[in-house]
């Protein structure tokens, strides 16, 4: 199956992998975060995504991007954009609720904490949006 | 239906030219032109004209648009 894949799927699908192996125990182990924490998992993935990166160009011979190539992008970004988008607008419809009902209490030392947790979760959700759409369009053979 | 269909696969099996090879040529990914053969995707008129020119026939001959069709 995987020769059957273009340069630019390979590389798709280890985008995807890296960040939900990197991302997934962040948000779904309920464990405590931390700024480091999340200073850190942005340091892995980028030093992951260099390295799959790197290991995919290295054995793929025909690393050649065409139009469909680039269509698929665009497609992936505005999927990623309108993720990204209607996850701010629910953001901050609830901390407009919040802030309404009294829950929200901004002398709390973590309330900086959880607005860095939320919207990184937001960039995050936006960012594997876009991948998956576009490995899905791929799939689909646009 | 699609809007636009081709002959892109008969065309091919004529000159005994494997999808590779007319992907190398006309400098798309081999997944392109997959796609394109199975009208899954409709190529740029630039593509449209290399394809014509690998395969040695008019546009008109490879590509074919039908008003009816889907786009």
């Amino acid at each position: 199956m995987l020769t059957s894949l273009s340069y630019r799927e390979k590389t798709l699908y280890a985008s995807l992998a890296a960040e939900l192996v990197v991302y997934g125990p962040y948000f779904f182990l309920h464990q405590q975060n931390s700024v480091n924490k999340v200073a850190g998992m942005i340091i892995t993935i980028i030093v992951l995504q260099i390295v799959l990166q790197s290991i995919i160009a290295a054995l793929t011979r025909n690393r050649v991007t065409d139009e469909r190539d680039r269509l698929i992008e665009l497609r992936g970004y505005r999927a990623g954009y309108l993720a990204l988008a209607s996850l701010m607008v629910i953001g901050l419809g609830m901390l407009w609720f919040h802030a309404t009902v009294g829950h929200l209490r901004l002398e709390s030392p973590r309330v900086g904490l959880h607005f860095l947790s939320v919207f990184f979760g937001m960039l995050v959700l936006a960012d594997i949006t876009k991948t998956a759409t576009q490995i899905v369009v791929y799939r689909k053979a646009l | 239906m699609p809007a636009i269909r081709n002959q892109i696969r008969e065309l091919r099996a004529l000159r005994e030219m494997t999808q590779q090879e007319l992907a190398d040529r006309v400098g798309v990914t081999r997944q392109t032109i997959i796609a394109i053969e199975q009208d899954k995707y409709s190529p740029s008129l630039e593509t449209a004209f290399k394809v014509a020119i690998v395969l040695g026939v008019p546009l008109e001959q490879c590509f074919e648009y039908d008003s009816r069709g889907k786009r």
